[in-house]
């Protein structure tokens, strides 16, 4: 009952907000915001019941099924809590702009095919609302046109190539067990070789991996992150790249099973460890290519790339370690992938649509509560204990140190080093440093676009502190998916797992501060200067040297910018710029002459007779 | 209970007493079209139940086959007639306004003639009929694609023209030695007599049908002449000849191939030109600047996708086929219409001229886009689930020689996807061309946007329920594959 | 005389065919085409009676010169043939029709030159 509740509720709100938009913008804008929010609480509400049921029977001969379990509560809660927050957020964002309801009906159809995805008990309604989910997803990242169009025909593209290796791929397992619901394939799934299984499970891999951004297939994403509306990159980066991840999941540990999983090899690795190194190439590369943009959200983008690296990486290693790490990862990502994308989304509203980090700068003095969140975000993306960041990416490394590799670990290692320089950067570029004069009467960020900012600061810090809470739901999780639980306790992990206690870390965290606090306080008051009184040399520094932001990084960037290009982008466009000057060769046939047109029909009847004369095949 | 007969009767006679109506009210012969078509779509729907259980043998002038020219009213025949009724209907509602230059009377006329034409093909049970209403199809559709009387319609219609001669001498060689064999024009009665067409005079007569008929059926390499006349037809004449006309074709193709010759060695050279046709397709419309010429292209792709559908010789690839057929059909007719009035409104057919038209028109933009997404196979519109059908179906033969296919057949499906996106992102978020930007909002005229509309409401209500074609489909895919049953019917005893 | 006999009506009525194709494909002349596609209509046409015929035949017509149908030739050909150039004619007077526009629209009839649709 309770998917199908939500499921409708989420449905009906996308549709009924185009209509009433054309009503009145206010009641669009309430309903909207109600009906995410009524979503959040729906989901809340029915977390844990567990069910299947058939609600459409019929379908192309197919039964359609909702189904849910923990992995789905856990999936559609993050989902609709994101969507909700990025509603919220959109309330200012897209206040004046054109085609607002067109944007309410495809953001919550979005959502609401999200929700889709993770109640489906069948691959059939698994894909279709796949599907419904990529283009609704086309549409809103080509929202903002201009270079947003290329950007969402990229998405689109890709992700049909992507639908089709998906649909190839569950359709042969239709072939091959007669059944699309997911817990009758569980069942077959072993009858047939593990070649077969293989080949499967690569092309759910395409396309999966296509949607999760995972190196080689993430070229779309840079672009399409950037170019989308900023609530919506939140929701993008948040939620629908984790879709991918869900899709794995699902795929490798409920539908495949982990037994099967681990024999799954080709010539001389396995599956999983091939997603391992890709997870580990995701984690290493892009983050460098994070550090070097220059575009807030292009960096946040690329950021993205490598922390779906982490979630593969743990996601690859099926132990429980690795998968609690991964799960938690995932939400945590959501969480703070999405605050950053608003926040950088509340500059850009201010500024009237600036992201370029060289133009910004001293913005804490103008916006502190949006820089502080951010801060939060940014730590949590890095890593730092106190943020629940910290605890997915410990029980990610722990799995690395337990398993034994030592070159993914240092992948992961230098990954974090990575991510703190981008997320230093980011911060400094547009918080820290001098205020531009054009900024001075910037006012703050207005209060539905705080309101999601300061939600997701303090779930960071909340589960940071506390990280029992969500890994209480991922255990069962683990559990369902044939893997022991891990042991976790409010606070931290117990003894078997490697004693973590976040609480007292808190306690020994807030000491030091205390005691920084102190120390300055004893030392000498600093004295404040104007922002002209500075010299070099003797002479005053001109007003444009004031902020040190163009060339962040100058010796890193010139040592490592020659190797850092988007290799799998430049191939790929140039596999589609050969395509189409192949297609315009292959056009010239039509000749436009009569008479050729008329040969080729006589070659066709002369072709057939004369195979037919010489090898009397037919 | 109504005879099948009258489907063909009841508009061939309205279309010879249009030009007379004409004299006695000016303003009468554009509503005959919809009266003829109205008429064609409820006795056509009122007959499938009937014909879902037994085929309908319809005897003319009380000669039983296979001596009397006879119409086998069968599952398929009355799915595809219904299907044509229904564009013919929508299509003629749009043409009482959309065309008013020219001889208008004619128009109507000759617009009846395709659809009696195609609907003949789709009943007759004789092959001989079979060429003749074939010609009625043609000839009528000759005429129509010269309609405008520019220099590129009147191009296009005499080199359609030429091609299409060019197949019916073939398929008319084709009837003489299949008659020299047998002595007999009945499909059924020849059927009976053919068990395989090893015998090189028999093979020589089917390549001759297979390549006369596939002219029409635009299959690679026979359709050069189907993005010139497709793209200089008027738009609502281009919807019937994408929609219908290449249907009627594709359909005399697999009645000669299945049920006249039983052919099924032939299917996998057929396989391999539906994917050569459809890539083609695909690729040609990929950097097209026509919008019309670039559907026309994209129809050509579908036509790949059904024929192969159709080579896979399996019920279920047959009956995935099929809904492709009416996928297609839906989708495609309203495209061309949905364009026509764009292209009125625009006076040019180039694509980017197109951009900006969401605001303009968004009711006929919306539409145009739901045709898009469906024919690019994306839920929850029908094409999703035609597609998915057929790739089910590839699957199912468990064949690699189809699974491979079917890759290379996915890749056609990705480019059509990239550049039917590419002209949707156009129409909502491109500006619009300077001179077109003062200009307010303006929709078609209320004959074009209802058969627009309802084009569109059917693409997402078949889309979300397909069981309401389900099991004409199987019925019809049957229809095609079983000779026996089908000899049986007809013959009688 | 007796060895080419039964078969020189089909030789005869496929050379009218190849000639009619081999018009149409090399000619570049509108009209010729035309004239081209028309030999291959009356080769296609000649060939349908040809099926139909019997040596020595009659006439199939019940007359008192012959009353048994096994000496007649078989009349479904010949019937055939009258649709047959029907539909022939009109798509030549189409054809024919066409040809004007297209001169009045090029001023030429070579289809060399009559190139405004391609690829």
């Amino acid at each position: 009952m309770g998917a199908g509740a939500i499921l409708t509720v989420a449905l009906a709100g996308a549709g009924l907000s185009y209509p009433l938009g054309l009503l009145s913008a206010k009641v669009r804008n309430v309903f909207a915001t109600a009906v995410s929010a009524l979503l959040v609480c729906l989901v809340a509400a029915a977390y844990g019941r567990s069910g299947e049921h058939v609600y459409y029977s019929g379908f192309l001969g197919l039964d359609l099924i909702l189904r849910t379990d923990a992995l789905a509560w856990f999936f559609a809660i993050t989902v609709s809590l994101v969507g909700c927050l990025s509603v919220v957020f959109s309330l200012r964002y897209v206040r004046g702009r054109e085609k607002v309801s067109f944007y309410y009906f495809a953001l919550l159809l979005v959502n609401a095919a999200m929700l889709g995805i993770v109640f489906s008990g069948d691959l059939l309604s698994f894909f279709i609302f796949w599907e419904v989910m990529s283009w609704a997803a086309y549409l809103l990242i080509s929202y903002n046109r201009g270079r947003a169009l290329y950007a969402g025909l990229k998405y689109i593209v890709m992700s049909i190539i992507g639908s089709c290796a998906m649909l190839v791929g569950l359709l042969s397992l239709y072939a091959a067990h007669d059944t699309l619901v997911i817990s009758e394939l569980a069942e077959r799934i072993g009858s047939r070789g593990t070649g077969f299984l293989l080949g499967v499970l690569v092309a759910f891999s395409i396309g999966f991996g296509i949607k999760s951004a995972m190196v080689p297939l993430h070229t779309w994403l840079p672009d399409a992150h950037s170019e989308a509306p900023s609530p919506f990159s939140a929701v993008l980066s948040g939620i629908l790249i984790k879709m991918g991840i869900y899709g794995f999941v699902l795929v490798m540990y409920a539908l495949v099973g982990l037994k099967l999983l681990l024999g799954l090899r080709g010539a001389w690795v396995s599956f999983n460890s091939v997603l391992c190194w890709l997870g580990a190439i995701g984690i290493l590369i892009p983050t460098f290519i994070a550090v070097l943009q220059t575009d807030a959200k292009r960096l946040l983008a690329w950021s993205s790339i490598g922390q779906i690296g982490y979630i593969i990486l743990g996601m690859g290693f099926a132990t429980s370690l690795g998968l609690t790490g991964a799960l938690f990862h995932t939400f945590n990502h959501a969480v703070f992938k999405a605050l950053l994308f608003l926040a950088v989304g509340a500059v850009e509203y201010r500024t009237g649509g600036v992201r370029d980090l060289n133009e910004l700068g001293g913005l804490i003095k103008r916006m502190p509560v949006t820089f502080a969140c951010a801060l939060v975000g940014g730590l949590g993306l890095i890593g730092v204990p106190l943020t629940s960041g910290f605890v997915s990416k410990w029980l990610i490394y722990k799995t690395l140190i337990a398993e034994g590799h030592p070159f993914l670990a240092l992948a992961a290692l230098v990954g974090t080093w990575g991510a703190i320089l981008y997320v230093y950067k980011l911060l400094h570029n547009m918080f820290l440093g001098q205020l531009p004069e054009k900024y001075a009467h910037l006012e703050a960020a207005p209060f539905t676009m705080r309101l999601p900012l300061v939600v997701c600061g303090s779930i960071i810090i909340l589960f940071g502190i506390l990280p029992g809470i969500p890994l209480g739901a991922v255990g069962p999780i683990v559990g369902s998916l044939g893997l022991e639980p891990v042991q976790a306790t409010l606070t931290g992990f117990g003894p078997q797992v490697g004693p973590l206690n976040m609480v007292s870390i808190f306690a020994a965290a807030a000491l030091a501060v205390l005691a920084v606090l102190l120390v300055l306080r004893a030392s000498a008051a600093p004295r404040r200067v104007a922002q002209e009184d500075s010299y070099a040399a003797g002479s005053p520094v001109p007003a444009g040297r004031y902020h040190h932001t163009v060339r962040f990084y100058d010796p890193l960037e010139g040592a490592t910018i020659g190797y850092l290009r988007d290799w799998a982008d430049e191939f790929y466009t140039r596999v589609a710029g050969g395509a189409r000057g192949g297609f315009d060769g292959l056009r010239r046939i039509y000749t436009g002459d009569v008479r050729n047109y008329v040969m080729y029909i006589v070659c066709l009847l002369a072709f057939l007779i004369f195979v037919q004369m010489v090898w009397h095949i037919w | 209970m109504v005879s099948p007969i009258l489907l063909i009767a009841v508009p061939l006679g309205l279309a010879f007493i249009t030009p007379l109506l004409g004299l006695a009210r000016k303003g009468a012969p554009r509503y005959v079209p919809a009266v003829a078509m109205l008429f064609n779509l409820l006795v056509s729907v009122s007959l499938l139940p009937d014909a879902l259980r037994a085929p309908i043998v319809v005897r003319t002038a009380g000669w039983a086959p296979p001596f009397s020219i006879h119409l086998v009213a069968g599952p398929l025949g009355l799915l595809l007639s219904s299907l044509i009724a229904l564009i013919g209907l929508l299509v003629a509602v749009y043409g009482m306004d959309y065309i008013r230059e020219g001889a208008t009377t004619r128009y109507h006329v000759l617009s009846i003639l395709i659809l009696v034409g195609a609907t003949g093909v789709v009943l007759t049970g004789d092959v001989f009929n079979l060429f003749v209403f074939f010609e009625i199809l043609c000839i009528s559709s000759y005429a129509l694609v010269a309609y405008w009387g520019d220099s590129a319609s009147v191009e296009a219609g005499a080199k359609y023209l030429i091609q299409g001669a060019i197949g019916s001498s073939f398929v008319l060689i084709g009837i003489g030695l299949l008659y020299g064999a047998f002595g007999a024009l009945s499909m059924a009665d020849i059927a009976a007599n053919v068990s395989s067409v090893s015998s090189f005079r028999l093979f020589v007569s089917l390549a001759f049908l297979i390549t006369g008929f596939g002219v029409e059926a635009a299959v690679f390499p026979l359709n050069a002449w189907l993005p010139d006349a497709h793209s200089s037809a008027p738009s609502s004449i281009s919807a019937i000849l994408s929609g219908i006309a290449i249907k009627a074709g594709i359909y005399a193709v697999a009645r000669v191939v299945y049920t006249i010759y039983g052919a099924q060695s032939i299917l996998p050279f057929v396989a391999l030109l539906s994917v050569a046709t459809l890539l083609i397709g695909e690729m040609c419309a990929f950097s097209q600047n026509d919008i019309k010429r670039l559907l026309a292209y994209s129809s050509i792709g579908q036509m790949g996708l059904i024929v192969f559908g159709l080579a896979m010789a399996s019920a279920t690839g047959v009956s995935a086929a099929l809904f492709v057929v009416i996928s297609h059909a839906l989708a495609k007719a309203l495209l061309f219409l949905a364009s026509g009035y764009m292209i009125l409104r625009t006076g040019s057919r180039e694509v980017s001229s197109l951009n900006g038209m969401g605001t303009r028109m968004p009711l006929t933009s919306l539409c145009f886009t739901v045709g898009a997404f469906s024919l690019v196979g994306l839920p929850p519109f029908v094409g999703f689930a035609s597609k998915f059908m057929i790739v089910r179906a590839a699957l199912e033969t468990a064949d690699t020689f189809f699974v491979v296919l079917l890759a290379i057949a996915l890749i056609g499906t990705v480019i059509e996807g990239a550049y039917f996106l590419r002209i949707v992102q156009g129409l909502y978020f491109k500006p619009a061309p300077q001179q077109a930007r003062e200009e307010t909002r303006k929709e078609p005229p209320l004959s074009a946007l209802v058969p627009v509309g309802v084009l569109a409401a059917l693409i997402v209500a078949v889309g979300l329920y397909p069981g309401l074609v389900e099991r004409a489909l199987g019925a019809a895919a049957n229809d095609l594959l079983d000779r026996d049953s089908y000899v049986q019917n007809v013959m009688g005893d | 005389m007796s060895l080419l006999s039964p078969s020189i009506h089909y030789v005869g009525c496929f050379s009218l065919v190849l000639i009619g194709l081999y018009v149409v494909l090399v000619k570049p002349n509108l009209i010729k085409v035309i004239i081209g596609i028309n030999l291959m209509d009356t080769g296609v046409n000649l060939f349908l009676v040809t099926v139909g015929y019997i040596q020595g035949g009659t006439a199939p017509i019940f007359s008192e010169a012959a009353r048994q149908p096994e000496g007649m030739v078989d009349p479904v050909p010949q019937a055939l043939v009258l649709t047959a150039i029907v539909i022939g004619v009109s798509v030549l007077a189409l054809a024919l029709a066409l040809t004007i526009r297209v001169y009045g629209h090029y001023g030429t009839l070579d289809l060399r030159k009559i190139k405004g649709l391609r690829w």
